[in-house]
């Protein structure tokens, strides 16, 4: 072996992945040689130089623009949506998958390429993300507070809030809403007529998210309604009901509460 | 009508969501829409489910009836006139606020509009233009709305209707003339098919139209649907197929819905009731076929024929299918067209065109194909790749069907565990005993399991 495998650390987040793509992609290296682990999921090779990569926004940016300007944004889109999954090996299937892409003579082709492990691995984490995605598209649940604003919170296992804000923003424009992921501690907030916002490493204060209007309690209590009269009883089919709808997805839906 | 004016919008809803649950399509898919920002809502080209009700039924829509109060008396229906169930109306603002603070809440998709015929057609699909238009231009409502053309309603109003809606929809209610002569003595087969026909003819207009001015109101963008009762009157399944059949060719439909009857009313032109519970399988299966027209490139003919008009209990129809045409396999993955690759059981339109695309990258093998959504334990005897069968496997009917009556059939959740009791309802459907397969030979055990 002339040159020992370099693997870059990163955190579980965009732009700490994208820049450690940044890093990896600089060593000019083939898939073999070059990895990225996101940290807490290390378990230390032989022979392997393990490199901290620096978090910069301006290192993903310059991938982003790289995936985009070569790939194509379809392509950007499955790529994206990998690096929001949960899953310890995305990093490399990540950089595997534009590795892979240069060997190619139309590069913009590479998710068609699914004999190869880890644009296959890219393709499946991503389906997963915009599935999941679609999924809280249709199972999140607002409440209005006292003040008016709408409050939804999810516990989905991907971070999908980045997927999922723009939908609600072109539906509700005039509305004042707030989306919590309860699993990655993070916000999306809307304003009324205003683009929507990200924000990190924040807690929702549950006592006040809890103070809803008056006629929240009445709509509930109507869609609550509304849910048990329009099943058919002779069709019962509560499995059926829970391949539809698993169970972790009920969290946080009025209809299945008490 | 006194009862409904002092009625609450808990009870009114109550009752004609109720009453509304025995229609069947609750999709929001076939338009895509964002808002304008001026008001509330915005369209998913693939529709968005919100919730499942305890029948395992997607909840999309805010399915409601207007009014289940009716002149009309079809023998199935809950809301015919001549039952006695507590009746009521909504006023067209009710219905706005329900469905715009439902929205807001990320409750539903839309609207699901339906209704009784109250006092006549005209009259009633003046009060469903009058909701809409509310919806529409006061509420500044940009979400999905799916609307029932009400039979013998004016033209005028029909058309001026489909220019606020994203899908319509006239009930065929059921496969033959006949059987809506028997079951619905108010409809006709002409009263139905004057309004989808016309819904279809305005639709066409309005595709040029939008071709000439990009910004021409669009009518009905999501296209019209219909849906069936199956089981309340003798058709068998290959009746049932052709209707559909000719539906999506010469209505251009978006969607035929099939509907297991279930025993409401009691009535001397009914089924008896025999307690076994809808047939869900069998609706099951012609969904499943219906999916094989629209996406596979089957015809209905070449799944059923008037010697064997009924869909096989035990495998689906594509399975069904291919046993049949055994000379047509194995196909060969790295080489044979997307058309063919569509006819194998276990491979997806979607994985077929998976398949196309990346095959011209690489040479797939069983593992790459399993990986592209595949069912292997289905397509493994129908396939091969770069020449090799997955295992070594006879190209035999009944060591074919054999071992896929093995490999449980993946059915909607209960369809498989309401047991095949359900078996004793098609033996009024005209179902053979031989049709169940049992040929010389075959391993008898899971057939006995399954037939119970």
């Amino acid at each position: 072996m002339s040159r020992m495998k370099k693997v870059f650390i990163c955190n579980d987040n965009v732009t700490s992945i994208f820049s450690a793509v940044y890093d990896a992609w600089k060593e000019e290296r083939d898939e073999g040689s070059v990895g990225i682990v996101l940290r807490g999921n290390m378990e230390q090779e032989l022979f392997c130089e393990y490199i901290e990569s620096k978090e910069y926004e301006k290192k993903a940016i310059a991938v982003e623009r790289m995936i985009q300007r070569n790939l194509g944004l379809d392509v950007y889109l499955d790529i994206y949506q990998a690096v929001l999954a949960h899953d310890k090996d995305k990093g490399n299937a990540i950089l595997g998958t534009l590795l892979a892409a240069r060997q190619l003579p139309d590069s913009t082709k590479i998710m068609n390429h699914l004999s190869h492990p880890s644009v296959e691995k890219v393709f499946e984490l991503s389906r997963r993300v915009g599935g999941e995605a679609h999924q809280f598209k249709g199972f999140l649940r607002f409440r209005e507070l006292e003040n008016g604003v709408l409050f939804a919170q999810i516990e989905p296992k991907s971070q999908v809030l980045t997927c999922i804000a723009g939908h609600f923003s072109d539906r509700l424009p005039l509305e004042n809403f707030m989306i919590y992921d309860r699993s990655h501690k993070m916000f999306v907030v809307h304003e009324a007529r205003h683009q929507w916002v990200l924000v990190l490493d924040e807690e929702a204060d549950m006592e006040k998210m809890n103070r809803v209007s008056a006629s929240q309690i009445e709509y509930e209590r109507l869609w609550k309604g509304f849910c048990e009269s329009i099943s058919i009883k002779e069709r019962e089919n509560l499995l059926l009901q829970r391949q539809n709808l698993p169970l972790r997805y009920r969290k946080n839906v009025v209809e299945f509460g008490q | 009508m006194n009862i409904a004016e002092k009625m609450s919008v808990r009870d009114k809803l109550n009752i004609l969501s109720d009453a509304a649950k025995y229609d069947v399509a609750c999709t929001s898919s076939g338009t895509s829409r964002s808002g304008d920002g001026s008001g509330m809502g915005n369209c998913e080209q693939s529709g968005i489910c919100h919730s499942f009700s305890a029948d395992g039924r997607c909840i999309s829509l805010l399915k409601v009836l207007f009014t289940n109060e009716c002149v009309f008396d079809c023998k199935y229906c809950v809301n015919r006139a001549s039952n006695d169930v507590p009746r009521a109306s909504f006023t067209p603002d009710e219905v706005c606020t329900l469905v715009m603070e439902f929205y807001r809440r990320n409750y539903i998709e839309g609207l699901f509009l339906s209704s009784g015929v109250m006092k006549n057609p005209s009259y009633t699909m003046e009060l469903i233009y009058a909701t809409l238009h509310k919806l529409r231009t006061e509420c500044n409502f940009q979400g999905y709305i799916h609307v029932k053309a009400i039979p013998g309603a004016s033209q005028e109003l029909i058309a001026k209707v489909g220019f606020l809606a994203d899908r319509m929809s006239v009930n065929l209610e059921l496969p033959t003339a006949e059987g809506l002569k028997l079951l619905a003595p108010h409809k006709t087969r002409k009263s139905i098919l004057t309004p989808m026909r016309l819904v279809q003819n305005r639709a066409l207009e309005n595709k040029q139209e939008i071709a000439v001015y990009r910004n021409a109101p669009r009518f009905v963008p999501a296209g019209q649907s219909t849906q069936m009762i199956i089981g309340a009157t003798p058709e068998s399944d290959y009746q049932i197929m052709n209707v559909a059949e000719s539906l999506y060719q010469k209505f251009d439909l978006k969607r035929v819905f099939y509907s297991a009857f279930i025993h409401i009313n009691d009535d001397k032109n009914l089924p008896a009731k025999r307690g076994e519970g809808p047939p869900l399988l069998r609706e099951h299966r012609l969904y499943q076929a219906d999916w094989l027209l629209r996406y596979y490139e089957f015809e209905a003919a070449e799944l059923l024929s008037e010697e064997n008009p009924n869909f096989n209990v035990l495998l689906d129809p594509k399975c069904n299918w291919a046993l049949k045409h055994l000379e047509c396999f194995p196909v060969e993955v790295n080489r044979a067209d997307y058309h063919t690759l569509l006819r194998v059981p276990g491979i997806g339109y979607k994985s077929a065109s998976r398949i196309v695309k990346a095959r011209r990258l690489g040479t797939l093998d069983f593992p790459d194909l399993k990986k592209m959504g595949v069912v292997l334990k289905r397509a493994l005897y129908f396939l091969t790749c770069s020449g090799k069968m997955m295992y070594p496997t006879r190209i035999e009917e009944d060591y074919i069907t054999r071992n896929l009556l093995d490999v449980k059939e993946k059915l909607p959740g209960g369809i498989a565990g309401m047991s095949y009791k359900q078996l004793s309802l098609f033996d009024d459907m005209n179902f053979r005993k031989e049709q169940f397969i049992i040929h010389e030979g075959m391993k008898k055990a899971p057939i006995e399991r399954m037939l119970g």
